[in-house]
């Protein structure tokens, strides 16, 4: 009696695997602002046309349809760029960087975009995972396979201290906590010099099983910057978070988060325990987020309290908000964007926190759903590929 | 009356200088439908709040099914079986009919961690079962609609929403559905549409008793063994409808004045039949 | 410790409190005619007082000399600017989002305050660096013994009340903020009693964006430096202690502000040696409160209807 969705043709969904995978590379390797902005307009053209002529739906079924074809795809595509630039230090550290970003913006979304926990803080927990790790590869010897999890659980665990006022009903306390702890963060750490104070710290490579990451690549006869190994580990943390949160979201889990969310008097009434599952968001969220932080150390190598600011963690929300609250894929779109945007187009740099403020303004008033919108919950693959109604922030 | 489902003894509860509940005695007996009248601000809604948990009583018990629920949580109360609707539509339109009425079956679904990540076979498993479940229960109520479980619930008519919000409360068969107004905003038809569809439901489920507040008589009169009337918090009138509508104390608390007829249903008097504002 | 460092001190601890408070008004003023939470309020402060820094220099391009003079008129100028400003943020802003969902309205002022933060630090020249603030108050200072007062410590702080009272004396003695009033209590049944809502919203905003210049103006002369993240801080104390003084109540959110300036004073006093902590210890403080009594000393208006 069930309802499935008809078989669809996967065609559609490799075509704009391949397409988006060949856009990336020309967008990365284009150096002239011209050559960049024609790109960029030649997307969005490009984008219109396709919804406008029914191209956009049908590969939007096609990608519902034949999810894990899509998303082998998109993982083959990140992997095809990363070994395409493979002697370029700068575009494999802006790719870890972006996927990285993405993780972290994953965990926002389990924390306000389910739960509609708010959480101005994600740059500090991104910046406890980075000094966990830190701290961890230069002064211990924890095997390095614990030094994800341990930043991960630690940011955690800090930010078990804010659950309290995160718990309250109203958003402004959670907002107004978590901001103030991102400022304590910063703060802290400035003022201590056992973690390098407001110069910072050096952190040292990342080991697996006896090869140092920071060591460039020789293989053979092939040769590659050393951030290809950083990007494709972000890669690899990036689809362990991806498929998590895509299958919270896909659960009874993912539903009753968002019953809390969207109406918390009824979800008491039918039984939902309102406070454990918002501890359980916020604790997840971070635990994600401590974890990107955790591999963002190492791919930086030198870390400052500078990176932390509260400006920082505004533009993590605002790349949940730009990209679709709840929408995995339009998270991602976004991190890549928020991170390559200012690098490629250098004028934008001293404007990024302004633009992007300004952007999410746009956006809050006229598209609260932002870029992606999300869509029904498919509980099962292949099953509503449809678009739910636009709900604003909430 | 053997010992009753739901047993409210000496309810009371204050807002401030307000009193919602002046100590209320409402018994419900299992299986029966009973009905919760009176005029607007009489404290019925509050009834049904303190009952859930919602606000807590300054005074007096609550029993249910031999437990003690007076202290209890709202989800304490919902695990011991008492499901409500709003008086007020409250639904989560951005989500799809589905996931509106499986809100309401949160203890019939299995929440572990391990289960909803990792044993996703096990889960659909779950999911599929549940699925055709609720697909049955609203097409008790409406075909259409059932046809319509996947779409958000964002887009339908006020009646469509009520009836989701009466699948959501009997999804985890309760034995006590608490109603509240359910025919605001609906035509006489589709509110007798509505009842007999619960009537329905409730045949199916041996020993659902129910609770209704209602504004509109007919509904009262036609479904109800018995009924209590409310005003400013304390119960004034008990009894079949027709003995409550007889009695002049209720008639007085409708209308300031004692008038027979008035509450008759069926009778050509503007008052009966025009729509009370909520 | 000695007498001086008491009365440095408690000095410092007024002056914290008094600027809390103005800021605290701010956000329980809005809050209270709109339900709605203004983020952005910490940097119309910045704002204001760069405003007035701005308006400084164009006296001192015009020689206007005398510092009553260039004071009264730089106060003036940026309580006058960020009024517009902050009637001009309920006009576009805040009030067209009165009935989407409150979170919207708190992201978008969020974002607002990004948006004028960064203008400060990019449209003035070498904005990322702080400015000295002119010294505009007498500098004299007179001893009782091994205590010194500042005169402008002095006059900022006596200022500083006034303006709290003349606060208090517009929303609780004119005819003005018996609409205010009457909006913040119930805002459609004052508008069936003939009360020009929007009027009184555009107006509350300006009145609490004025008071964050004034407060703003008071910094720059307290501390002589104002830089561009100076509201952010500021913005978060003044918008705890409004909430722990209870959102809606203004005597609430002048009495949070000296609540916290309280605590981080007694802060300072306790850790010397740790001067650098000292916000780290403000910060702490305030979440702590916040975890243990957010509605604070006073109840929050709530309004859900079951």
């Amino acid at each position: 009696m069930t309802v499935a969705l008809k078989s669809q043709s996967s065609l559609p969904a490799l075509i704009f695997a391949a397409l988006a995978t060949l856009y990336g590379i020309v967008f990365l390797t284009a150096e002239r602002e011209r050559a960049l902005g024609a790109l960029l307009i030649g997307a969005a053209v490009a984008v219109v046309l396709a919804a406008r002529f029914g191209v956009a739906e049908r590969v939007r079924q096609s990608i519902g349809a034949n999810e894990r074809t899509f998303d082998i795809a998109v993982i083959v595509g990140v992997l095809v760029t990363a070994l395409w630039f493979h002697h370029e230090h700068f575009i494999l550290l802006m790719m870890a960087t972006s996927l990285l970003l993405m993780v972290a913006a994953l965990g926002l979304t389990v924390q306000f975009g389910y739960a509609g926990v708010l959480n101005f803080a994600g740059a500090a927990f991104l910046g406890i995972g980075c000094y966990t790790a830190a701290v961890l590869t230069n002064f211990t010897s924890v095997p390095p396979l614990l030094i994800l999890p341990l930043g991960g659980l630690i940011a955690a665990a800090i930010g078990s201290i804010l659950i309290l006022p995160v718990l309250r009903t109203r958003g402004h306390y959670a907002a107004v906590v978590t901001i103030a702890f991102g400022i304590l963060f910063k703060t802290f750490i400035e003022v201590n010099d056992a973690v390098g104070g407001p110069q910072g710290m050096r952190v040292g490579s990342f080991t697996l099983f006896g090869w140092t990451f920071n060591d460039p690549i020789r293989i053979g006869t092939f040769e590659a910057s050393f951030y290809l190994v950083y990007a494709v580990a972000a890669l690899v943390l990036l689809v362990f978070a991806f498929a998590l949160v895509r299958r919270l979201e896909r659960s009874w889990i993912g539903l009753s988060l968002d019953a809390i969310r969207l109406d918390e008097i009824a979800s008491a009434c039918y039984g939902l325990d309102i406070a454990r599952w918002k501890i359980f968001a916020f604790t997840l969220g971070n635990f994600l987020i401590g974890m990107a932080g955790a591999l963002y150390g190492h791919v930086l190598g030198f870390i400052a309290p500078n990176n932390f600011t509260f400006g920082d963690s505004l533009i993590i929300v605002s790349i949940i908000l730009l990209g679709g609250i709840g929408n995995p894929w339009g998270v991602a779109v976004a991190a890549a964007f928020v991170v390559m945007l200012p690098e490629k187009f250098q004028i934008i740099q001293e404007y990024r926190f302004a633009l992007y403020a300004v952007l999410v303004i746009l956006v809050l008033l006229f598209r609260p759903e932002g870029l992606l919108p999300r869509s029904l919950r498919a509980y099962v693959p292949g099953w509503g590929a449809r678009e739910s109604s636009p709900e604003g922030t909430r | 009356m053997t010992t009753p489902l739901l047993a409210c003894a000496d309810l009371t509860c204050r807002f401030g200088g307000v009193v919602a509940l002046d100590r209320v005695d409402f018994t419900v007996g299992d299986g029966e439908i009973v009905g919760l009248i009176g005029p607007n601000g009489s404290g019925k809604t509050t009834l049904f709040n303190v009952v859930t948990g919602i606000y807590r009583a300054d005074a007096g018990a609550i029993t249910f099914a031999g437990m003690d629920l007076s202290r209890a949580s709202p989800q304490a109360i919902y695990r011991a079986g008492i499901a409500r609707t709003f008086q007020r539509s409250r639904m989560c339109l951005p989500l799809s009919v589905f996931d509106n009425i499986m809100v309401g079956n949160h203890k019939r679904l299995n929440h572990g961690l391990v289960f909803n990540l990792l044993r996703r076979e096990a889960f659909a498993q779950e999911f599929r079962r549940n699925f055709d479940e609720a697909r049955e229960l609203v097409e008790i109520f409406s075909p259409p609609l059932a046809a319509r479980i996947e779409e958000p619930a964002a887009g339908l008519p006020m009646i469509d929403r009520r009836r989701i919000e009466i699948c959501r409360a009997l999804v985890s068969r309760p034995r006590l559905l608490l109603l509240d107004e359910p025919s605001a905003g609906m035509t006489h038809e589709e509110t007798r549409e509505l009842m007999d569809d619960i009537l329905i439901v409730r045949a199916r489920m041996a020993g659902l008793t129910i609770v209704i507040i209602e504004h509109e008589m007919g509904v009262i009169e036609r479904i109800t063994s018995r009924c209590a009337v409310l005003n400013y918090g304390r119960k004034i009138s008990e009894g079949t409808f027709g003995e409550v509508a007889r009695d002049p104390q209720v008639q007085e608390a409708y209308l300031g004045a004692a008038a027979p007829d008035v509450l008759t249903v069926g009778a050509p008097s503007p008052e009966a039949t025009s729509p009370e504002a909520t | 410790m000695d007498i001086t460092l008491f009365g440095q001190y408690l000095i410092n601890g007024l002056m914290l409190g008094v600027m809390y408070g103005l800021v605290a008004v701010g956000f329980t003023l809005f809050f209270g005619v709109l339900d709605v939470i203004k983020f952005s309020h910490g940097d119309v402060l910045t704002v204001g007082a760069f405003t007035a820094f701005a308006t400084f220099l164009a006296l001192k391009a015009m020689q206007v000399a005398s510092p009553w003079l260039q004071l009264v008129i730089i106060s003036f100028v940026a309580m006058m600017a960020m009024a517009l400003l902050g009637a001009l943020i309920a006009k576009y802003l805040v009030l067209p989002l009165r009935t989407a969902p409150a979170l919207n309205t708190l992201l978008i002022t969020l974002m607002l305050g990004t948006v004028l933060r960064e203008g400060v630090r990019l449209i003035f020249p070498d904005g990322s660096n702080p400015k000295p603030f002119p010294r505009l108050l007498p500098s004299d200072a007179y001893t009782f013994g091994a205590f010194t007062l500042r005169v402008d410590s002095m006059i900022l702080l006596l200022s500083g009340l006034a303006m709290i009272v003349a606060v208090h004396l517009i929303i609780n003695r004119t005819k003005l903020g018996l609409a205010i009033r009457a909006v913040a209590q119930d805002g459609e049944t004052a508008m069936t009693m003939g009360v020009n809502f929007t009027a009184v919203v555009l107006i509350t905003f300006a009145i609490g964006s004025a008071v964050a210049a004034f407060a703003g103006v008071m910094n720059g002369l307290y501390y002589n430096e104002i830089n561009f993240g100076m509201g952010l801080l500021l913005g978060v104390f003044g918008f705890s202690a409004a909430v722990v003084g209870g959102l809606g109540n203004i005597y609430g959110a002048i009495l949070g502000g000296f609540l916290f300036a309280g605590l981080q004073t007694i802060g300072a006093v306790a850790l010397p040696f740790a001067s650098a902590y000292k916000d780290v210890f403000a910060l702490a403080v305030l979440i702590a409160i916040m975890a243990w009594r957010p509605t604070g000393l006073i109840a929050e208006k709530t309004s859900e209807r079951v």
